[in-house]
């Protein structure tokens, strides 16, 4: 972890106001206090990082400065006047504009579209061509590479935000907000992100940017604003912070991270037969590409396999085969004894199979629905939730009340839609419910993903848990230390193929990098895998 | 100190409801306004409608004949959007539905006690299968079943009017443009409203019942909420959504037999009355819930009872139908203001 060149930077003359000054914000919601007395100061050409527990309320300070909400206290001061958003248009014309978390794209529009959609400066009548010249342009002078006319639903993650920063820059804004930007991005996507914001605050603007991972914030940002429980605890300079005091400035007190890979002492043994196995599994997707080939994997029972690549290389796909969720277009998959190719996903979860998608707001949950309604998604068809065809709301309701506490969610209210937790809470939600499910097997997608340093530990110890007792576990992700830490052996994904599968004790870091560039392994470490 | 609006994601029911009424106090006093400036006199025409609605059994029974099929139209609007379809096509279902009512009426011979609960499940079937071709295109095709509804109440119009003038037309001649009077009448419940009015309340009490209270239900929910996370769930998004569709068409079946075979006793052109598409306004005022209706369409009934009288009283129909427009209008736009809450923020003291 490199630290940041700050000398490097171009300081603001003394006595240039703050482009961004927030006074006293408060920000009540029916039960909980998201924000209270918050302070924050935005200085032109820095980067400043907001750091917080899940649910500690950034997102929704971030919604107020962008004018989404209204705050019940405090004052927004914009280069020294004091102003007042009734809307993100207002906020925009401003010069602060915010990309959140999940893209707001019209999937179904081109790039250049996208970028020239509700914005003033847009002509009334002009042609595609014209669009995408003059996105082009836009794109080549604020140096952020798009395809003006891809249109946005062929497009990576990494492309699609590029997009966004492209539409709230080409607004001219000055103050940029990203929330939680890199938790969907590759390594190389979000180096490149760092790249542009850099050359974005050098021009004298200014970074607001959200995220969970220490170590890039440490890297990118000049100055860290740490929130708690809605209020304040500190404002410090990046050089004066270190990992380790910022958990414990987030969090309250110290954050022991445990000897994972460890067995406890009534740990059940890993398993001589498979709970999973995949033969030769082939899957295409709609348009008939390839998007598994032949993949042959066996998980045991307390085991945790690791699946380390570079998103899209067939991660989501083999997630979804693991669950029912997508069929097999050639091969096997075995269940416990049982071939379960042409089984759905609810006779998985019958099997005692739970599922973390990767997309958990557009898969994993009805973000309308009440909070009671998404709890009891795996268990609605048993008791207590249900008797026969008979729904039961109350039982549903202590179910979720059970799974809310298991998450250490705070909700104030189980009729309110689920969209209204704070992100990371969803996913705590969801963690703890496909728990509670998954007697046999656990498939994770990208777990941590949102999470703040103390869930992300929590909930790696329950997986452990899972582990001792007996079940197995198959977790996607691209943070390999993650994995090393956590598995007992990883399998790297490379174009929809298993390159190989390595134990982790032991494992040579560069091996797996250059399997996720495509390399096989030495044939003994595939062997060893293939014999099983 | 500095006072602003907030739109809060959902109102508070007191407040929602507090708005409606303001809405339509609103929109009463603009139709008021607008009638005194053409030199009607407002005041009196309320008094009118006022004292022959509820100044006389005779007034809630005509309400009673509307709001029937209103609820059952509402109704089927309602329960498609719960799987998020829209059913524009109630309109063509109630005609099927009447058609099919009608045609087993005339053509099979039977005790009224016998022939009633077959024309029931007639008008049913008839809804059912003129939105079965939406529901399966919609099913398999992916194919909007907003427009394929709609154009199929057209069909149904032309259909109805063919035969109420052509092939079924009375042999005994006592009427232009109808079929004979049917000889099974719906028995009646209070005045001349018949049974079709409880059975209607007690369908809307057992579909809410069924949504709220049965695992289908559940899965309804979660699969017209969010179809992937219904697919995740294991849950048969497809087979709901057919189930579901058909049931709505159903629904709209029944309120067309109970219209020939409890109001108008014979099947002619226009028996619909536009119930069809009243019954999206109904689905709409009741924000989709399956309960609601009943109120959405006591509501709706009101109004167009209203309207009733006001054209005897000498008020043309266009305007009668302006203010109906008002009184929606004003009740959209309160719907609207109740989520907006007036808050002073107070700046933080330095
Ligand atoms: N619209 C809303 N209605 C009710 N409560 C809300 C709403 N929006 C946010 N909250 C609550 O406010 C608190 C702060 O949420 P916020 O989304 O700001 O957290 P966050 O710091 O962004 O967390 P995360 O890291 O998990 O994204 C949470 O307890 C959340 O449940
Ligand atoms: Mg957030």
């Amino acid at each position: 972890m490199a630290m940041p060149d700050v000398t490097e930077r171009p300081r603001p003359a003394p006595g240039t106001p703050p482009l961004v000054q927030l006074r006293g914000i408060a920000k009540y919601f029916p039960g909980v206090v998201a924000n209270q007395d918050v302070d924050l100061e935005v200085r032109p050409g820095e980067i400043h990082a907001l750091l917080g527990e899940n649910g500690a309320g950034k997102s929704t300070l971030m919604n107020i400065l962008t004018g989404i909400y209204q705050p019940d206290a405090g004052e927004i001061i914009i280069d020294g006047y004091l102003k007042s958003f009734a809307s993100p248009v207002e906020a925009i014309a401003a010069g602060i504009g915010m990309v959140h978390q999940h893209f707001k794209l019209v999937r179904a529009f081109t790039v250049a579209e996208n970028i020239h959609l509700g914005w003033s400066e847009t002509p009334r009548r002009i042609s595609a061509q014209e669009l995408e010249a003059r996105t082009a342009q836009l794109s080549a002078s604020l140096n952020l590479a798009v395809r003006p006319d891809a249109r946005v639903d062929e497009l990576s993650t990494g492309e699609q935000q590029r997009v966004e920063i492209l539409r709230v820059l080409a607004r001219n804004a000055r103050v940029l907000i990203l929330d939680e930007p890199t938790a969907v991005l590759t390594p190389s996507e979000a180096r490149e992100l760092f790249k542009a914001l850099k050359e974005f605050v050098a021009r004298g603007n200014a970074v607001i940017f959200i995220s969970h991972k220490l170590d890039e914030v440490l890297e990118i940002s000049d100055r860290i604003t740490v929130l708690r429980g809605g209020r304040k605890v500190a404002t410090e300079p990046t050089s004066a912070c270190n990992e380790k005091m910022l958990a414990k400035l987030m969090v309250g007190h110290e954050i022991v991270l445990d000897d994972l890979r460890a067995r406890g002492p009534n740990a059940i043994a890993k398993s001589n037969e498979p709970v999973v196995s995949l033969r030769e599994v082939t899957a295409r997707d709609s348009t008939g590409h390839t998007v598994l080939n032949k993949v042959s994997l066996e998980i045991a029972g307390g085991e945790i396999l690791g699946i380390a690549g570079v998103a899209g290389n067939g991660q989501k796909e083999l997630s979804e085969l693991l669950t029912g969720m997508r069929a097999a277009s050639s091969g096997q998959i075995m269940l416990g004894g049982r071939d379960v190719s042409a089984a759905s996903a609810g006779d998985f979860v019958d099997f005692g199979v739970g599922h973390i998608p990767e997309d958990r707001l557009r898969s994993g949950l009805a973000p309308a629905l009440s909070v009671t309604d998404n709890a009891v998604i795996r268990e609605y068809d048993r008791a207590p939730v249900s008797l026969g065809p008979w729904y039961r709301p109350r039982a549903a309701a202590a179910l979720a009340r059970r799974i809310a506490e298991a998450a250490a969610v705070m909700v104030p209210n189980y009729s309110m839609p689920i969209r209204n937790l704070s992100g990371g809470n969803q996913q705590r939600f969801v963690a703890r419910r496909e728990m509670r499910i998954a007697t046999k097997l656990l498939v994770a997608a990208y777990p941590s993903r949102g999470l703040d340093v103390g869930a992300i530990n929590t909930m790696m110890r329950y997986f452990v848990e899972l582990r001792d007792a007996g079940v197995g576990i198959v977790v996607i992700s691209e943070e390999l230390e993650e994995l090393l830490n956590l598995s007992d052996r990883i399998a790297v994904m490379f174009h929809g193929e298993i390159m190989g599968i390595v134990d982790s004790a032991g494992a040579d870091i560069e091996q797996i990098g250059l399997m996720m560039g495509g390399q096989r392994a030495a044939t003994p470490v595939r062997a060893a895998a293939m014999v099983h | 100190m500095a006072i602003r609006l907030q739109r809060l994601p959902s109102a508070s029911p007191a407040v929602a409801l507090a708005a409606r009424a303001i809405a339509i106090l609103l929109a009463l006093v603009t139709a008021g306004l607008l009638l005194a400036a053409s030199g009607a006199q407002p005041l009196k025409l309320a008094q009118q409608v006022l004292k022959s609605t509820f100044g006389s059994g005779f007034g809630l029974e005509d309400v009673g004949l509307l709001v029937t099929p209103l609820i059952l139209t509402g109704l089927s609007v309602a329960v498609a959007l719960r799987i998020g379809a829209w059913n524009i096509g109630a309109e063509g279902q109630f005609y099927a539905g009447a058609f099919a009512a009608t045609g087993v009426a005339l053509f099979i011979p039977g005790p009224s006690i016998v022939m009633l609960p077959l024309m029931f499940i007639a008008g049913a079937l008839g809804g059912l299968i003129w939105i079965l071709v939406p529901t399966l295109a919609r099913a398999y095709a992916d194919v909007s079943e907003l427009i394929t509804t709609l154009l199929l109440n057209f069909v149904a119009t032309l259909l109805v009017y063919y035969v109420a003038t052509g092939p079924w037309l009375d042999p005994g001649g006592h009427a232009l443009a109808t079929t004979a009077r049917l000889k099974h009448d719906m028995p009646e419940f209070i005045g001349i409203v018949h049974w079709g009015f409880p059975m209607a309340i007690l369908l809307a009490v057992i579909t809410a019942a069924t949504f709220s209270f049965t695992r289908w239900g559940y899965e309804v929910r979660i699969a017209g909420s969010n179809p992937q996370a219904a697919k995740y769930a294991g849950m048969p998004f497809r087979r709901h959504l057919i189930v579901v569709m058909l049931l709505s068409g159903a629904i709209a079946g029944i309120a067309g037999m109970l219209e020939v075979a409890g109001t108008v006793h014979r099947l002619q052109g226009g028996i619909s009355n536009n119930f069809g598409y009243l019954g999206i306004m109904v689905a709409v005022l009741a924000r989709g819930s399956c309960i609601g209706v009943i109120a959405g369409a006591a509501l709706m009934a009101v109004i167009l009872n209203s309207g009733i009288i006001l054209q005897t009283q000498g008020v043309n129909t266009s305007t009668v139908l302006a203010i109906t427009g008002l009184i929606l209008f004003f009740t959209a736009v309160g719907d609207e203001l109740a989520h907006f809450r007036i808050v002073s923020s107070k700046p933080a003291e330095a």
